[in-house]
Formats: C-alpha cells, sequence, structure tokens
C-alpha cells in the first residue's frame, strides 16, 4: 500500500512538473476591405497622403451581418475547448487601461511611467489573427456569399490556414443566414488546417524572427574577432552557431548580414525550456534573453533586447 | 480443300486466342471491382448540403446482396468516411469540403478492437447518424449479386469527434496547449 502512494504521489509530481506550451490566442478580425467597402474607416492626411484605417469599434456598433459571423466563430472555437478573445471587448479594455493609466497616482504623487513606444505598442494582440470577408454576390434576385477566412500567424505574418468559398445562390434565405451557413459550412475545414499548424509546431518548433543590431555608441562590430572556447572567430560566427545549438533541429535562416547587422527568419524555438527542474512555455523574449545572456557571460558584452510584435525581437549590442 | 481447312483451323485459333484474353480481361475487371468493394479507401459519397449545427448532411452510397443490407452497409460507410476519409465539397458551393476527424491513417490498425465494437451490428456508430430518406426506390440499383442503394444521412460530427477525442483516437485542437 505504502509503494503505492508513493508511486502515486511520484507520478503526480511528474505530471505537475511538465510543462505545456503556451497557448496561442486567437481572435476574429474584420478585414480592411469589408471596413471600407461598407464605410467604417478612419480617413487622415498623411503628408499629403489621405491613408483610411478601418474603425473597427464603429463597425462592430453597427454592422450586425459581421457581429453574427463573429459570434458563430467564436461559438464554435470555444466548443474546440480553444475561446477566442473577443475584439469588441479587447477595445473597450485598450481605452479603459489608456484612461487608468493617465489617471493612475502613487501615494507620493508618482505617475504611471509610459514612452510613447509603450503608447504605440497599446494595441489589440493575438498571436493567431483570423481574417474575415465577407461579400454579398448578387446574380438576378439570388444572392450568394463570397467566404474567405484566413489564419494569420502574427509570428512570422504567414497565412497558416484558410478556407474561402461561395456558398450557393439563394432567393429566400437572409444575408444573415447564408452568412451563419457559409461559417458552418468553413469551419471544420479552418480548424483541420489550424490543427496541421499546431502539429508542425510541435514537431518542428515555433517560428519567429530574430534580428541583431548594434547601438551607435558600440565600438566594434559583428566581423570583429572575438576569442571563444579556444577559437578565434568573427563575432557574428559564434551568434550564428548559437543559433545552430539553440534552434529545433537547426532549423533557421540567416536571410541578410552585414557587419552592423543579423536577420535570422524561420527560426524554430523550442515550445519549452527547463527553469528550477521545471518546464516553461518558451517565447521569442526568452529565448533572445538567452543569446543576450550568452553574450554578456561569454563575450561580456552588454544588450538590449526589444520587442518588436509578438514573434519577432531585436537583439541591440552595445547598451542595456 | 486443304487450303479451306486450314483457313478453318487459323479461323478457329484466333476466335479461342480472342475469347481467352477477353475472359481474362473480364477475370481481371472482376478482381478490381472485388478489390475496390472490399476497400478501406473506397467510399461513395456526396456532400449535399450545409447541414444544421455540428452536423453534416450528406448522400452515401452502399452495396449489399440484399438491398437491407446495403442500406445498413451504406450507413456504416457514413460514419467511417467522417472518420477516416472526409467529405468532398457540395456541387454548386453548397458546403465546403470536410476533414476527416482521424488524421492518422494507422489508427484503425491501433484501434482496432474500439472499431470492430463500435462497428458491430446494432454498434455505438448509429448514435451519430440519423436517416432522412430510407432508400426510396429512384437511389436502388440492381447489381450483379447484389444491390447499391444511396441513403441521404445526416451525421453528427462534433459529437463523433468529441467522441473520438474523449476516447485518445483523435487530437483535439487545443491537445498540447
Amino acid at each position: 500500500m505504502k509503494k503505492l502512494l508513493f508511486l502515486s504521489a511520484a507520478l503526480m509530481l511528474a505530471a505537475s512538473t511538465f510543462g505545456q506550451a503556451k497557448k496561442p490566442t486567437i481572435m476574429v478580425v474584420p478585414s480592411d476591405r469589408y471596413c471600407i467597402e461598407k464605410g467604417y474607416v478612419i480617413k487622415f492626411n498623411n503628408q499629403g497622403t489621405t491613408i483610411e484605417l478601418p474603425d473597427y469599434k464603429k463597425l462592430l456598433q453597427n454592422d450586425s451581418d459581421m457581429r453574427l459571423a463573429i459570434s458563430k466563430i467564436s461559438g464554435i472555437m470555444s466548443d474546440r475547448e480553444f475561446p477566442l478573445k473577443d475584439l469588441e471587448q479587447e477595445l473597450r479594455n485598450m481605452s479603459n487601461e489608456s484612461a487608468e493609466t493617465s489617471l493612475l497616482t502613487g501615494s507620493l504623487g508618482g505617475s504611471v511611467v509610459e514612452s510613447p513606444i509603450d503608447a504605440l505598442k497599446r494595441t489589440a494582440k493575438a498571436d493567431i489573427i483570423m481574417d474575415l470577408d465577407v461579400s454579398i454576390e448578387k446574380q438576378g434576385p439570388k444572392n450568394s456569399i463570397r467566404f474567405i477566412l484566413n489564419g494569420i500567424d502574427a509570428y512570422t505574418s504567414k497565412n497558416i490556414a484558410s478556407s474561402t468559398g461561395v456558398g450557393s445562390p439563394s432567393t429566400s434565405a437572409s444575408i444573415g443566414l447564408l452568412i451563419e451557413e457559409a461559417v458552418l459550412s468553413h469551419m471544420d475545414e479552418f480548424a483541420g488546417r489550424l490543427q496541421a499548424h499546431f502539429d508542425d509546431m510541435f514537431n518542428n518548433g515555433r517560428e519567429v524572427k530574430i534580428m541583431v543590431k548594434l547601438f551607435d555608441g558600440f565600438d566594434s562590430n559583428l566581423e570583429e574577432e572575438y576569442e571563444y572556447n579556444g577559437e578565434s572567430e568573427a563575432l557574428g560566427t559564434f551568434i550564428e552557431d548559437w543559433m545552430d545549438d539553440n534552434t529545433m533541429n537547426h532549423r533557421y535562416s540567416l536571410s541578410d548580414a552585414t557587419e552592423n547587422f543579423q536577420r535570422y527568419e524561420q527560426v524554430r524555438i523550442p515550445l519549452y525550456y527547463e527553469r528550477n527542474g521545471r518546464q516553461r512555455a518558451m517565447d521569442t523574449r526568452t529565448y533572445v534573453n538567452n543569446l543576450k545572456k550568452f553574450l554578456s557571460d561569454e563575450f561580456k558584452l552588454d544588450s538590449k533586447v526589444y520587442m518588436r510584435g509578438l514573434g519577432e525581437a531585436w537583439l541591440i549590442i552595445g547598451e542595456k | 480443300m486443304r487450303k479451306l481447312v486450314g483457313i478453318i483451323t487459323m479461323g478457329i485459333a484466333a476466335l479461342i486466342i480472342t475469347g481467352c484474353s477477353s475472359s481474362a480481361g473480364a477475370q481481371s475487371r472482376h478482381k478490381v471491382r472485388k478489390l475496390e468493394y472490399n476497400s478501406a479507401y473506397n467510399y461513395e459519397v456526396s456532400t449535399i448540403a450545409v447541414g444544421v449545427d455540428g452536423t453534416k448532411l450528406v448522400k452515401v452510397w452502399g452495396r449489399g446482396k440484399k438491398a437491407e443490407d446495403a442500406q445498413r452497409n451504406a450507413i456504416k460507410e457514413g460514419v467511417a468516411c467522417a472518420l477516416f476519409h472526409g467529405f468532398p465539397a457540395g456541387s454548386n458551393g453548397s458546403a465546403a469540403p470536410t476533414p476527416a476527424i482521424i488524421k492518422d491513417p494507422a489508427a484503425a490498425d491501433k484501434h482496432a478492437d474500439y472499431f470492430e465494437k463500435f462497428f458491430a451490428p446494432g454498434g455505438q456508430y448509429l448514435q451519430y447518424v440519423n436517416r432522412s430518406t430510407d432508400g426510396a426506390s429512384a437511389d436502388r440499383v440492381k447489381e450483379k449479386g447484389g444491390y447499391k442503394v444511396g441513403v441521404t444521412l445526416s451525421i453528427a460530427y462534433d459529437e463523433l469527434r468529441k467522441e473520438m477525442e474523449r476516447q485518445g483516437i483523435a487530437k483535439s485542437l487545443n491537445s498540447g496547449f
């Protein structure tokens, strides 16, 4: 009996120490084309050129067809135990956060620090954007729905899952009903492709972009020779070696490099890392922080990690 | 006279050769048909329309010695198609294609015991399918040695997927997270 208890305790401990990959957040966002066609746009003048940006808030307050489509997709994804981030709530949260940040003061009267970059970064984010476009096609008295759903990986800007098609024409069904039918028709195909993307991620790691840059005060460059492990090589070569050692199946691509920068694309980072004997979910920041630590420990170089979106990080060498 | 006998002999020989080759062709055609009939990958199915939430409305053809057997096989094949093959897109944009619930091609062999019980006569598979036609006379084709019957089915695709996920045969979208 004691043995059995010990065994179950050991199994529970093992289960608790085994981590899970960071679950990607997904959000349905109406396509720019839809917003422009329906007139839900904010126009502004950018040095003589009129720029039109989608006004999601206005759209969600007025367009019941799009709200129906988003709600239907959210329901189906929740049913698959993958609840979506709600765009409307996210926009509301952001405006509240902005107001709270400007009003919040400490006991000594200090206000919350926010740089222009921090304010710029305060946008609705998700790991995967489901870009939804719906348009009505008319053939005489018949209406049909052209449905386009693209899953964009915010880490790489790649289209990772899609489902498109034109529904069968109908004279009697309402537009709302046709949209609902289109969503029901396409979601299984979309989910199947999303599953294939997740399978690839588990097998080959998460794909991210990494840029290595230099601060102008840095008195060396990436082609300068450094000593490491008894070898004398350019700093850039040692960084590339680190990348090779720390990517899943050594998968990365150094797409461009000079003495001042290196651009790594299709970098497959592992989904987990171990800390204090426990597995934790790895993200781009943690991964690039490891490179920062490597440069600091082995070459005594200061560097700064700058996150540019969810799946892109810059490591800028020369200053903290 | 000798010439005539020669011509007749050659004619008979030609007839025998042609007869043999055509019977060999028929035999191989019969073999192919038999193989196709028994193949686990051979489904005669078409998507009719988008079903209500979580269901698929499809027409499946089954074969059997009697029309009732053919109907029963059609229902079984409808569920098997949802599990291992998926449904094609409907004509004229009536529905998008539906992927198979089980992506692993070896799953049927790995879980052979489970599927044997699942597809047994009166088995659990019947829980995930509703017949909307009973194989009307227009959908019955008399074939050599039996019948081919088309049945319109409403397959509870989402419920079937959840059951496979519960059994650990299919992966759920959030598995691993």
